[in-house]
């Protein structure tokens, strides 16, 4: 287990206005513990993409502070401590799933046997043996949802960003990618997921926030949710948040 | 952490598209500038027996190989980088700890890689061919340094602000491919009438032309000073301009 005194990662009025003039993120505040296990809802646009980019350097924040385990997020440091699976399949279409693997592992300053060995080991916790040297336009939608989650842990990151992990997966898929993840959680790495799903949120976050039109309108456990909005579901809460909000 | 391994994975990565590819990306266009030298040198080295005193089938291999390996260096970082950001695996390497300038480099490295397979192996094949000297051995690779600095990074910078395939072919086909052509490949520009002979002389690959021929027959139509100059004065803006982007994130971050 890690021991963190610093949060996991603490946004401090964050702001993210694109190049259209779309307000994504208006001075969002969040700070998420390290060792916890956290679910952002809210519905498309509402800004978790965006939020997720911002701490993984891939948008230019327009202002505010990001920090991982205390460090700024665009340091190499922090940079080193975060893993992301992306909402989207993007992978090298040039390298095998080995080669996928390995690669990524020696961009995040892995040298190669260390990154061989951590390679072969994701390849069989995540069933893709028979698969080791097949390239990746030539996989499943499984796989390569499996391959993505593979390669976001490949280097050992403190923080699992995970985007919609299981959006578009089959029911048997998504039961083992949850597996995974709450094996993971159980080791002590911080999780930040974003869903859809909100069975998937009250199964897997200890804690959930809700976020609508890049600010964050509600935050506790499902069962503090429930109580605040005076619902028995944590669907009734996510529609009465979103209306009240609309 | 330094991003020294990223760098060095990132360089493999790029070396290794231009290996997994190795008929595309270098067997082809050495074939096809090997019938260059055999129909242009062979068939017109009966017509046009000299050009300052070396033979045709000479002349124009310096020429041959500068349009090869240019063509080499731009479009293959074109068309990685676009290929990276319309798949998005570019984030990948954007979220991952190396500097900004490690990223410039490494993306850079696939490109050179190409043009240096591409044009040693005409240099290689042209000595049995046609007998091609090597009199300026520093010169020949301080062009060759300067010119793929050049066109790989201007390769970045077209494929980072492309927004369909067209854009990168575009350049290839109107801009470079043309500007090769009349930077006297085929012929001395001392041969063309004004305005054109003046004309030749703002084309920056001219320059890369002749420092190349200087390298290879040791003499060409302008000082091998000034063509070092020309070209390191485009080739570092250009390279400038693709770490700018990285750095700034200006097209490859939203």
């Amino acid at each position: 287990m890690f021991k963190d005194t610093a949060p996991a990662l603490e946004l401090r009025g964050l702001t993210k206005r694109y190049d259209d003039g779309t307000l994504a993120l208006e001075n969002f505040d969040l700070e998420i513990p390290a060792g916890s296990f956290f679910g952002l809802l809210g519905p498309n646009g509402a800004g978790k993409t965006t939020l997720i980019s911002a701490v993984c350097n891939l948008i230019r924040v327009s202002s505010g502070d990001v920090l991982v385990f205390g460090e700024p997020a665009d340091t190499l440091i922090a940079r080193s401590w975060i893993g992301l699976a992306e909402q989207d399949i993007n992978l090298d279409r040039f390298l095998t799933v080995h080669e996928t693997l390995v690669y990524h592992g020696g961009y995040f300053g892995m040298q190669g046997d260390e990154a061989e060995a951590r390679a072969d080991e994701m390849i069989d916790v995540f069933g893709l043996r028979s698969k080791r040297d097949v390239r990746a336009p030539r996989l499943s939608g499984g796989q390569r949802r499996r391959l993505l989650l593979a390669r976001a842990l490949m280097h050992r990151p403190r923080l699992v960003i995970l985007d919609e992990p299981t959006a578009g997966v089959d029911f048997e898929l998504r039961i083992e990618l949850w597996r995974y993840i709450r094996r993971l959680h159980s080791e002590g790495t911080t999780i930040l997921l974003t869903t859809h799903y909100l069975d998937e949120a009250e199964e897997l976050c200890e804690e959930i926030g809700l976020i609508r039109g890049g600010r964050l309108i509600a935050r506790d456990t499902a069962e503090g949710l429930r109580d605040h909005f005076g619902v028995d579901r944590l669907t009734d809460v996510y529609v009465k948040a979103m209306e009240v909000q609309a | 952490m330094s991003g020294a391994t990223g760098l060095k994975w990132l360089s493999k990565r790029e070396t290794l598209r231009v290996s997994k590819l190795w008929t595309q990306t270098i067997l082809a266009p050495v074939i096809s500038s090997l019938l260059f030298i055999l129909v242009f040198g062979l068939s017109l080295g009966g017509r046009i027996k000299h050009i300052e005193g070396v033979d045709y089938s000479v002349f124009i291999v310096p020429g041959l190989i500068t349009m090869a390996m240019v063509q080499a260096a731009y479009s293959n970082n074109a068309s990685t980088i676009f290929q990276a950001r319309f798949d998005r695996y570019v984030n990948d390497v954007l979220s991952a700890p190396m500097h900004p300038w490690q990223m410039t480099l490494g993306f850079n490295v696939g490109g050179i890689f190409r043009a240096l397979a591409i044009g040693g192996s005409l240099a290689v094949l042209s000595v049995p061919l046609v007998g091609v000297p090597l009199e300026r051995p520093f010169a020949l690779v301080a062009m060759v340094a300067l010119g793929l600095v050049l066109f790989s990074a201007l390769g970045l910078v077209v494929g980072i602000y492309a927004e369909q395939w067209d854009h990168t072919t575009f350049i290839q086909n109107i801009v470079i491919l043309p500007l090769a052509f009349v930077g006297g490949v085929f012929y001395s520009v001392s041969i063309l009438p004004s305005p054109w002979h003046e004309l030749s002389h703002v084309n920056p690959i001219f320059y890369l032309v002749n420092g190349l021929r200087f390298g290879f027959l040791g003499h060409s139509d302008v000082s091998i000073w000034l063509s070092l100059g020309v070209t390191a004065a485009f080739a570092i803006p250009a390279y400038l301009w693709a770490q700018y982007l990285f750095s700034s994130g200006k097209r490859l971050k939203p």
